[in-house]
């Protein structure tokens, strides 16, 4: 049997050894409440209903999958203990032993397979069914031992298990509490629920039998606070300890401050402008590679994202397995004379209005953007626009509300030549990203290929990756992929989104996540 | 009296059914739909076509409609889709905050509006009216938000006398109702003083004052009495534009009310809740206005007779 090998178990082991050395040094506290705001409520508590962060913020630490994501994006146990890849459509598990749900109901193979039934078999399915590719089920072997079954072989499943939204759920408390488990779940997690106020607050407290080491902090209060101004001042008031979604503009300041500290990581969502490569003229590489050339992108890093984004180096996030750096800076520096150069290869001359023209046709680019759904994407579309002129390029720029840019992009055929979008690679797995976004029959509303592209090479590499588990192997086919990709670009990578929490300086023991959901509060203490 | 009361309240169903057929064609009319913005970016067509079976969205917009009032009519609010809870259960929890901070407001502005107005038209062009004039302006041109933002920083961060935000106790609904309360109390002012100057001239206040009644009678028997009319009516509207108000008042001050849960409804196109809110919302103004109306025969009998 693989264990979830030596290397994984042995670097558990390292760290927690690491960790209890450290843990020495600073004199650890116990106790006391821990009270974060954030801009938003849940909309449930329950997996099943809710994928994103408001929710997951705060289920995280109550709800425990078979594998987690390490804050190094490394896959480490949670409530399995090893896996064995019996097929190319079947994992087997072997499970922790001796783990309690918060209700006192024990932990096995069967609450994986109720859990797994419960969110895929379902009417309606859970919202994180999109997520999980193409997870089928769970099979109980014996009370320790599980299988997890894919409709096809399935490379990413080991990231897929390790997703914040695969907590494992008491399955006595599901049927005991119906309807209402979506706002009071029960699993095996550090923290276990109290009290839900609806746009006040969420309360967790220490779970006192949980497996692992515990909680240091006695509660959690989770509060809601919209305006982002007054979020800033709750946390120098003191009225908050901890403020996720803090505003950017004050980050430098508070950097700056000793009464608080700022925690980032590199965040593994990519926003970019996207090309509609299947549309005139962008659908001429040497158009595309000249815009590319024309945005300065460390200006809009500097000046727009003041330090609160990191560059974006290609289509994907370093934190993402199978990422490979694309060095679009060195190939696609910000240089106004080559996209000038490369407009005039492809037949591009100056117009009377400065605008370039070609056989009549002015190049005129409509674009479509939201305002507010990723940070500062209109701000960063406007620059773009701005610097496209400086090469005698116009760009239409459309700003909608979320919803209505959501429903064009996601439709077919889209009737945009550019558009502002971010990316999140949910599982952490290459897949989910370089599969839905340039294989050619991910056009949507099938996938989301918006960029209509189409490269019989990619559809190949992506497919084999997908099918495969050797991990070495898929990485090496995701490198080409990506390789591909820098050359045919049907992207400006703009920026990669960093994660910032700021707390009071007394909050120790605290590290971000590059997964956003993945807010873990079980090693956070407080000194004061 | 009676009659009275129960045709308006008849009246007021189709008033209903008016406001839910427009919120629901709003929403129908809208980009962007509920399901796919549930699901996020990431759901497989085939996720969103069996959960837009589930809720029922693929039905015409007319049988939408007529399920919905069907279904309201015995009582039955529906579920929220994106929380899957009760509608009745969402409202029943935002809607005594709602309800408090409104309140709170009105009594604020109705108090402070109303003693302003009656000195600034006691003592008219003085300094104090003149004082009165400008803050009536300050307060109806500054935004909620920015004045919920300066008092904060006032009250919450350098005073520290008051919570940031948040609701519980009474010290934590001082600043929402005083934010919210504001351009309400500069209407008041404003318009109790021209409706008290106004009596003021008329001819049974000269009668009064000659015959040698008491300047404190004629001032609160006879005139501010019959200004009182034109008073109520805009109290009337204002606590319609307050509960309107609320939405940023509460987002400002992180207050869990009715606002904040219609502005979500919004962006998810959660149509179920917020036609629940709305029909609240509606089902509130045709009853604060009844109330006014029913009040006017109190402050004037000849009113009351006709109805």
């Amino acid at each position: 049997m693989r264990s979830l090998p030596a290397r994984i178990v042995g670097g558990v082991l390292v760290l927690g050894l690491v960790a209890s050395l450290v843990g020495a040094a600073t004199a650890q506290k116990r106790g006391g409440t821990l009270t974060i705001v954030r801009p938003t409520d849940p909309v449930s508590l329950d997996p099943n209903l809710e994928t994103t962060a408001p929710g997951a913020w705060v289920y995280f630490n109550m709800l425990e999958g078979l594998l987690t994501l390490d804050d190094k994006m490394q896959v480490k146990p949670a409530l399995a203990t090893s896996y064995e890849v019996l097929s190319p459509t079947k994992v087997r598990f072997k499970l922790r032993p001796n783990v309690k749900f918060h209700d006192g109901t024990p932990f096995n193979a069967e609450a994986v397979k109720f859990t797994f039934d419960r969110a895929l078999k379902g009417s309606p399915p859970a919202r994180w069914a999109s997520l999980a590719g193409s997870l089928d089920r769970a099979e109980v072997v014996d009370g320790l031992t599980v299988d997890v079954v894919t409709k096809e072989p399935y490379g990413p499943i080991l990231r897929t298990l390790a997703m914040y939204c695969m907590g494992i759920v008491s399955p006595t408390a599901v049927q005991k509490l119906g309807q209402d488990f979506s706002r009071a779940p029960v699993g095996t997690g550090p923290f276990k629920f109290v009290e839900w106020k609806t746009n006040t607050h969420v309360i967790i407290e220490r779970f006192n039998d949980y497996w692992g080491d515990k909680a240091l902090v006695d509660r959690v209060i989770f509060k809601v606070v919209p305006e982002e101004g007054a979020r800033m001042i709750a946390l120098q008031t003191g009225d908050a300890d901890m403020v996720l979604i803090p505003s950017p503009a004050q980050l430098p300041a508070l950097r700056k401050d000793p009464k608080f500290t700022v925690h980032e990581t590199t965040g593994i969502r990519v926003v970019f402008a996207g090309f509609h490569a299947g549309m005139a003229p962008l659908d001429d590489v040497r158009v595309r590679q000249a815009l590319l050339h024309a945005v300065d992108r460390k200006a809009i890093l500097d000046n727009i994202m003041e330090g609160s984004a990191g560059p974006a180096l290609g289509v994907l996030a370093p934190g993402v397995f199978g990422y490979k750096d694309m060095q679009l800076d060195k190939v696609y520096p910000f240089d106004r004379a080559r996209a000038k150069a490369l407009l005039a290869q492809a037949g591009w001359t100056p117009g009377p209005d400065g605008i370039l023209v070609k056989g009549g046709q002015r190049l005129s680019l409509s674009w479509l953007a939201a305002r507010g759904r990723y940070p500062k994407d209109g701000e960063i579309t406007e620059a773009i626009q701005a610097m496209f002129k400086e090469v005698g390029v116009e760009a239409k720029v459309q700003v909608l509300e979320w919803g209505a840019v959501f429903q064009q992009v996601r439709g077919n055929p889209l009737n945009h030549h550019m558009f502002t979008l971010g990316w999140v690679t949910s599982n952490a797995d290459a897949d989910y990203s370089l599969y839905a976004l340039f294989h050619s029959k991910q056009v949507p509303p099938a996938g989301w290929n918006t960029s209509r592209y189409a490269n019989a090479r990619v559809d190949t590499l992506v497919e084999q990756a997908r099918r495969s588990l050797n991990q070495t192997e898929r990485e090496k086919l995701y490198g080409e992929v990506q390789d591909i990709l820098a050359k045919e670009m049907v992207w400006i990578p703009v920026y990669t989104t960093k994660e910032i929490v700021v707390s009071r300086t007394g909050v120790k023991g605290f590290h971000v996540h590059p997964v956003e959901y993945n807010l873990a509060l079980w090693k956070t203490w407080l000194d004061r | 009296m009676l009659t009275f009361v129960v045709r308006r309240l008849l009246l007021a169903v189709p008033v209903l059914l008016g406001v839910v057929f427009v919120v629901m064609l709003t929403i129908d009319l809208l980009p962007g739909d509920a399901v796919t913005l549930m699901l996020g970016e990431h759901a497989t067509p085939d996720a969103v076509a069996r959960l837009r079976d589930h809720l029922g969205l693929d039905k015409p917009f007319l049988v939408r409609y007529l399920d919905y009032v069907g279904r309201v009519a015995r009582g039955d609010l529906g579920r929220s889709i994106q929380q899957n809870r009760p509608v009745g259960t969402e409202l029943a929890d935002a809607w005594p905050a709602t309800l408090q901070l409104t309140v709170a407001a009105l009594l604020i502005a109705t108090g402070v509006g109303i003693a302003a107005g009656v000195a600034s038209a006691v003592w008219p062009n003085s300094l104090f009216d003149a004082l009165a004039r400008l803050g009536s302006l300050f307060g109806l041109s500054m935004p909620i938000f920015w004045t919920g933002l300066v008092l904060i920083v006032v009250f919450a961060l350098w005073l520290n006398w008051l919570p940031v935000g948040g609701a519980g106790s009474l010290s934590h609904l001082v600043l929402p109702a005083v934010t919210l309360a504001l351009p309400s109390v500069a209407m008041v002012a404003r318009m109790t003083r021209s409706a008290v100057l106004e009596v003021l001239r008329e001819d049974y206040v000269r009668t009064a004052r000659a015959k040698g009644v008491a300047e404190r009678w004629v001032l609160g028997r006879h005139a501010l009495r019959n200004a009182f009319i034109p008073i109520l009516t805009l109290l009337g509207l204002q606590s319609g534009q307050l509960m309107g108000g609320a939405v940023l008042t509460e987002t400002v001050f992180a207050w869990p009310g009715l606002g904040r849960l219609m502005v979500k409804a919004i962006f998810a196109r959660d149509y179920v809740l917020l036609q629940g809110a709305v029909l609240l919302f509606a089902l509130a103004f045709v009853v604060i206005n009844l109330l006014v109306d029913l009040s006017y025969g109190l402050l004037d009998p000849r009113v009351g007779r006709q109805g």
